[in-house]
């Protein structure tokens, strides 16, 4: 042990030097970001709910969730979300605690950036951080509410203190921690501005899983309104659509995924069976060709209808 | 519990092989019109179907053992494995140990070289912990 000590201080001075290297630096905002942005931004309506002991996560979800007209309180959220073994929360259970509820919860990509659209635009944001370093790591969630852009203050509602206010680097540093992780949530059939179309994929699926296609549907079509040519969201609205008991209008979706994907042979498939069940055999003999000639899962069964019809 | 994995993961092999035979010995039987779901195809096709489910219905198994032994009250148990989708179930089932808990509890009862480097990484505005610090 006693010849590991001196290694052990080197390592000390070694981090001290990183961490004075490191306090220089200040997150850097995209020119547009200044340029596109109000220069103060608060969302007072967001209500605020403070934690007790550990229950940051329960305490942040009663904020989102009520904001969003869902009302439950901290009490409730409690056996939902927490874990007494951890003295804590861990991130899929957050968002499926929301799902819970019939919210969305839409990850946000994550940038200091993107963090800050959303709150001009008006949405709270959940963000994780590690307060403390990575060594002694203090994981925390709080919901951003707005910012102060000329005076680089982020604005929170976090743990006991309603209003908590922080420099951006501050907060950056500790967002980084938790690789820049945060949420939005979000009703049925609505997608906050600037979400990626693949976070909303995600997170529709998501909520499709517990609740299923015809509640989701609303939401693929908020998808498809903002991405009309992403080919997922189209076969997604298909597979929805299809099991509202709207064949026509599915089989259009299916179509259109394979427009703007043509190598999509589950959406061909999709399309062949679908053509098949509306007797339209010559049809659905073009889609299921188009199906079995692409590499992957589907082409077995693609080359099954083949040769039965 | 272990135990209990144990036979239900023979139980399912048992279950799947079986429903696969007839598939297996009759090639003509008509096909099911079942469309292909989003979820299958984000998933994407890393395994195959049946090993898939497997995992899947393992996996949730697994997150139903670990919330219990981490204190979850039975009642809740079943709704919050529920709540998960089959990928978020996969990565709890896989690293629930590994991932961060979201605590933020108030004073940590820590060692008194801890505190003064997080107090200076405080002064430094690196780390949030102590408010006085501002």
């Amino acid at each position: 042990m006693k010849t590991l000590l001196p290694y052990a201080r080197f390592a000390g001075v070694f981090m001290l030097t990183l961490l004075l290297a490191a306090c220089a630096r200040s997150p850097v905002l995209l020119d547009s970001t200044y340029e596109a942005l109000t220069p103060q931004v608060e969302n007072r309506t967001v209500p605020f709910f403070a934690q007790t002991e550990y229950q940051c996560g329960p305490a942040t979800l009663a904020m989102v969730l009520n904001y969003q007209g869902v009302e439950v309180d901290v009490d409730q959220l409690i056996p939902q979300v927490f874990l007494p073994g951890r003295d804590g929360s861990v991130q899929p259970e957050m968002l499926a605690t929301v799902r819970r509820h019939q919210q969305l919860a839409y990850p946000i990509r994550g940038t200091m950036d993107a963090l800050l659209n959303h709150l001009a635009n008006g949405d709270p944001v959940v963000v994780m951080q590690n307060l403390s370093l990575p060594i002694y790591p203090m994981w925390h969630y709080a919901v951003a509410i707005g910012f102060d852009l000329p005076d680089e203050t982020l604005i929170l509602r976090s743990g006991e203190r309603e209003r908590h206010t922080l420099s951006f680097s501050r907060f950056d540093a500790t967002w980084a921690r938790s690789d820049r992780w945060g949420f939005i949530v979000a009703d049925p059939g609505t997608l906050p501005e600037g979400i990626t179309a693949r976070n909303a994929l995600e997170a529709i699926s998501a909520y499709e899983e517990i609740h299923g296609p015809k509640e989701a549907l609303s939401s693929w079509q908020a998808l498809i309104a903002r991405y009309p040519s992403n080919p997922l969201s189209q076969f997604a609205l298909g597979n929805a659509l299809y099991a509202d008991g709207q064949p026509e209008k599915a089989m259009a979706a299916f179509d259109a995924a394979t427009q703007y994907d043509a190598q999509m042979g589950a959406a061909w498939l999709n399309l062949g069976i679908l053509r098949l069940q509306q007797n339209k055999p010559d049809e659905a003999r073009d889609a299921l060709m188009q199906a079995a000639s692409i590499e992957g899962s589907w082409q077995e069964r693609a080359q099954q209808l083949l040769d039965e019809y | 519990m272990k135990t209990l994995r144990a036979y239900l993961s023979t139980l399912l092999i048992a279950a799947l092989v079986i429903t696969s035979l007839p598939v297996a010995a009759a090639p003509a039987a008509p096909q099911s019109m079942d469309l292909v779901s989003t979820q299958s195809v984000l998933a994407g096709d890393r395994a195959g179907a049946d090993r898939e489910k497997i995992n899947e219905i393992l996996a949730r198994a697994d997150v139903q053992d670990q919330l219990l032994k981490q204190g979850v009250d039975l009642d809740e148990v079943d709704a919050r494995v529920a709540a998960l989708s089959d990928a978020e179930a996969q990565q709890m089932a896989q690293q629930l140990d590994q991932l961060p808990a979201g605590a933020g509890g108030g004073v940590i009862g820590a060692l008194f070289a801890v505190f003064i480097i997080l107090l200076i990484t405080d002064i430094l505005g690196l780390t949030d912990v102590y408010p006085f610090t501002r």
